[in-house]
């Protein structure tokens, strides 16, 4: 990777953005030049411009979305001229949508309405009063009907007891609650009443003609009007379908100018400027460079200049890291991520971890039958998980080797012969496979820190930090001793020595960097000794799950068969069926959770920071259009 | 972290944090600081040399003080339980609506996007409306009805009805208002444990000095109705409850609702003859209130409220100071403003009791 710093004229700029986003190899630097004279930040109002321009032109989407994807054809400069005229007609239009979107609502509030006057009709029915005095107002007593936000109810009781009214809550539905307000009518009150209801969020509630006499009849004429409405809302979709269809051309093309104009925008934070020269920095891969600057001169009439170093070792945290681009690794790169980004110089742990991985998943849940069915209904849902399905598929391979070796098939154990040997017909084998692998597992994860630490120039944290030189030096001795110990029966001088004289190097090195008491320094020093031992001898049993799993299996399936025998000749069929889902969803489930852990926490946390950040270089969005 | 070790820690958080608070007397030496000195002691100074203009100067200043508080808010947040947490939110949760105010008015009289942005706060995630949606609405209706899709759907519908049937902001910021200070004084009804009492005690005390502040200002400013009046007050929990509100609102003069406050507010209170004296006794009220919390209660989220009330009470007076210098305004003014000499208004420059 590779620092570039580009000066060019601002009247090239737009053209230069343009072209950077093309080449898709440049990822903006934005923290400002060194040199002091670039104060200045343009394109401001070309980034209002936009920003209005893409927001008029994606809420407009939500009322009409695009008949198409917007194919760019030619590339071409967008000028904030251009751009000026173009928010303006986004403008004007979207005020015509946002017409339509308030139409739609006050259908949308009506239909509400009509339901709250059917919930009121039931109600009214049960009052004992005239209720057709209520609609008409009479000399002596004026009437509100209608709801108001439930919690709002209280206030306003007091509120038109103030102005000489009495309130009536006759029914809540949901959050609101339905009132009747009786008082004197005209008046001083009247005007007071009117803003105090507004203020509460008031909505009248039409009392229905004829509601003193027929029910029927007025369901029915709630009914007409329901359907009016629904009639209503069709012709105004109509309607709008055939703006949307009247504009959309123009509204392609106003979606293929603003992806135009985005890179300059995109870019925007990491240009500074002075008077007619602007400067503007990046990353680019180191390959990439050439064909970079030959584009350039392509691109600009106008001069420029483009500078490139090497990162310097302060801003190495600064430098994006490029992802791994296999098709095959894909699923896995995604599952790194879930962790963190590799440091740029660290190395990609994508590869090895796909490897691991396999080999557990396979080992641990080693069936032929159950490995076919996760590979194919992986193979299913690849529409579903185009990004992902590949995963699937190799665990199922995997899963399906490991069942030959095993000579499992959906648990049955006769059907083929093991390339190996079935795992329960030798546990102890098994154990001490698992226990070999974990310790090849470690010791490769040691080394590959000590690598990573080397190539950043960390070389005092290569030797003596966690899972540094030194602690692989202990656990190599510890590994000797222990080898020793159960083969001869003593654990033998020199690993003993090289033991403690490496806790003792890492004790010092601990004291040294501690900033505490002396008290303090002592406990932590030797808890964090003690620690070093204790993880080291877990993290090797972490292990033996490996096999444990791949015992546990054996064991499943044989419970399985065992109360299948217990069954008649179809509960036999039933239960190894439901038992192999069982088995495939809860144990299938439980062996992942277990790898990844053993991933994760054995592995990632001894080589792999995880703390970089992505290679996300400029480039011209060809956005689908909106569903 | 347990709810005993929860509190422990949070009360030694407010008493650390509360030696920040000024001393007695300590404003009075601070107004006689010049502005480089104010910049220097307060670490305002990189962010008075950043800008050019007085006004900007001013917003940074401003900008920062309330970054800071909301820093401090952060911090005595983190080991509160959820009920108290979302108490102290609900209470810085102002800002945000102060934002949504401007992006109202600036709305309303069609100002340029640039003067709206320079005007709005920049707040934490936690705190801050998702300014980004509502910034792009093009008038008042479009913005309340995003607003309506969020966590704000009861305030911005009955909001948009008033708008929509009154037209102007008066409505919509009194509601604006009144959801806030309810929305409060429910929350402090979610306590069930030995917080309820001092949480109700501060809470109550607010909404206090909130509902004379209004009570006054519409009944006798603004001219509205007893019901109009009384319908955007928040009974509290304390002194004013409900029916003591019912009965201040249809009072016709300041003095006769002075003398029907309940003690100690009509001593407080008496001989004040407009808003702004009412004001000023009842920002010295508040604070002996706060301070008293602050001092004696056990509760945790209680004195972490009172702090923060405390603290932005005292930040704001810094922030006087500062306008005060950068405007270059006479002493005397500024001393008013931060409470330090009692205003002496000429006749019919304030709103009088009827």
């Amino acid at each position: 990777m590779k620092h570039v710093r580009l000066l060019v004229l601002t009247e090239d700029l737009p053209r230069a953005s343009l072209t950077l986003a093309e080449t898709e190899s440049f990822h903006p630097d934005p923290r400002a030049p060194v040199e002091t004279e670039f104060v200045n930040v343009p394109g401001r109002r070309y980034r209002d411009l936009f920003q209005q321009a893409r927001s008029r032109l994606d809420k407009i989407a939500k009322l009409a979305p695009l008949p198409q994807d917007p194919r760019i054809d030619t590339v071409r400069v967008v000028g904030a001229e251009e751009l000026d005229a173009l928010n303006q007609w986004l403008g004007g239009l979207w005020a015509e949508a946002f017409q339509y979107e308030e139409q739609l609502r006050h259908l949308d509030e009506e239909d509400r309405s009509l339901k709250e006057q059917e919930s009121a009709l039931a109600n009214f029915a049960n009052l004992n009063i005239d209720l057709g005095m209520l609609r008409t107002k009479t000399r002596f007593l004026d009437f509100y009907i209608g709801s108001v936000p439930r919690e709002n109810v209280r206030q306003l009781e007091g509120a038109v007891g103030l102005a000489k009214h009495i309130l009536f809550n006759y029914m809540i539905t949901g959050d609101h609650a339905h009132v009747i307000i009786v008082g004197q009518p005209g008046g001083a009150e009247k005007a007071q009443l009117s803003s105090v209801l507004t203020a509460a969020g008031f909505q009248h509630l039409p009392i229905p003609q004829g509601l003193d006499s027929e029910p029927q009849e007025l369901r029915r004429q709630i009914e007409e009007r329901r359907k009016a409405l629904i009639e209503e809302r069709g012709t105004l979709r109509r309607r709008i379908g055939a703006w949307a269809e009247g504009n959309a051309e123009r509204r392609l093309d106003a979606e293929r100018t603003l992806i135009l104009a985005e890179p300059f925008v995109t870019l925007d934070p990491s240009i500074r400027s002075a008077g007619h020269l602007a400067c503007l920095c990046g990353w680019v891969p180191a390959r990439d460079l050439a064909k970079l600057e030959a584009r350039l001169r392509q691109a600009l009439a106008l001069p420029f200049q483009m500078d490139a170093r090497k990162p310097r070792s302060d801003e190495r945290a600064l430098v994006p890291t490029v992802a791994t681009k296999s098709r095959l690794l894909e699923p896995f790169a995604l599952l790194v991520k879930q962790y963190g980004i590799p440091q740029y110089g660290e190395i990609d742990p994508t590869p090895l971890f796909a490897v691991t991985f396999l080999l557990m998943f396979g080992m641990m849940f080693g069936d032929v039958g159950h490995g076919a069915v996760i590979a194919l209904a992986a193979w299913w849902a690849r529409r579903r998980i185009p990004h992902f399905y590949l995963f699937g598929v190799f665990a199922g391979i995997s899963s399906m080797c490991f069942g030959l070796l095993f000579g499992s098939v959906f648990g049955y154990e006769e059907i083929l012969p093991a390339l190996w040997m079935s795992p329960l017909h030798d546990p102890i084998l098994m154990l001490k496979v698992a226990l070999g692998w974990g310790i090849a597992f470690i010791i490769v994860a040691c080394l590959l820190g000590i690598y990573n630490r080397l190539a950043i120039g960390n070389t005092v944290g290569a030797l003596f930090e966690h899972h540094g030189a030194v602690n692989l030096l202990f656990y190599l001795a510890f590994l000797w001793g222990g080898y020793r110990l159960a083969q001869v029966g003593s654990f033998g001088t020199l690993p003993a020595l090289l033991v403690i004289g490496s806790l003792f190097a890492l004790a010092v090195f601990q004291w040294r960097h501690l900033q505490a008491p002396t008290g303090e320094k002592v406990l932590v020093v030797l808890i964090e000794t003690l620690d070093t031992v204790i993880v080291y001898l877990s993290n090797t049993l972490s292990f033996l799950r490996v096999s444990a799993f791949s015992l546990n299996h054996v064991a499943l399936s044989l419970a399985v068969f065992t109360l299948a025998d217990m069954m008649g000749a179809f509960g036999h069929v039933v239960t190894v069926i439901l038992g192999n889902v069982f088995v495939l969803v809860l144990e299938g489930g439980i062996v992942m959770i277990q790898v990844m852990r053993l991933q994760y926490y054995e592995g990632f946390s001894r080589y792999f920071s995880g703390d970089g950040h992505a290679f996300t270089p400029l480039q011209l969005r060809r956005r689908p259009a909106p569903l | 972290m347990s709810q005993a070790a929860a509190q422990a820690y949070l009360n030694t958080r407010v008493s650390m944090m509360s030696t920040r608070l000024f001393q007695p007397g300590q404003l009075a030496e601070l107004a006689q600081l010049s502005l480089p000195e104010l910049a220097e002691r307060y670490g305002l100074a990189a962010l008075l040399d950043e800008q050019v203009t007085t006004r900007a100067k001013g917003r940074a200043v401003e900008q920062g003080l309330i970054r800071l508080l909301l820093s401090e808010l952060t911090i005595l947040a983190r080991p509160m339980s959820t009920t108290e947490r979302a108490l102290v939110m609900a209470w810085a949760r102002k800002y945000a609506l102060f934002n949504l105010k401007t992006l109202i008015r600036g709305k309303l009289y069609d100002l340029d996007q640039k003067e709206i942005r320079e005007n709005l706060y920049d707040l934490p995630p936690n705190v801050r409306l998702s300014h980004q949606e509502l910034f792009r609405a093009e008038n008042v209706l479009e913005l309340l009805r995003q607003l309506e899709q969020g966590p704000h759907a009861l305030i911005a519908r009955q909001a948009r009805e008033a708008y929509e049937q009154r037209g102007e902001p008066f409505a919509l910021e009194a509601a604006i208002d009144q959801r806030y200070y309810a929305g409060l004084a429910r929350l402090v009804r979610q306590f069930h444990d030995a917080n309820l009492q001092p949480v109700r005690h501060l809470v109550g005390t607010l909404l206090d000095r909130e509902d004379i502040q209004c009570l006054v200002r519409f009944r006798f400013s603004y001219r509205l109705s007893p019901s109009e009046t009384f319908y955007q007050l928040v009974p509290s929990s304390r002194l004013l409850h409900r029916e003591r509100l019912l009965e201040l609102v249809n009072l016709e003069t300041l003095e006769q609702v002075i003398e029907a406050l309940p003690p100690p507010l009509n001593a407080l209170l008496a001989g004040c003859g407009n808003l702004i004296e009412v004001q000023q006794h009842l920002h010295h009220y508040m604070t002996a209130e706060a301070r008293r919390i602050l001092g004696q209660s056990s509760s945790g989220v209680a004195r972490a409220l009172a702090y923060l009330i405390l603290r932005e009470s005292q930040l704001r007076s810094l922030f006087s100071l500062t306008q005060g210098h950068l405007l270059e305004l006479p002493v005397q003014f500024v001393e008013i403003a931060v409470g330090l000499t009692d205003p002496i208004c000429p006749v019919g420059t304030m709103a009088k009791a009827a």
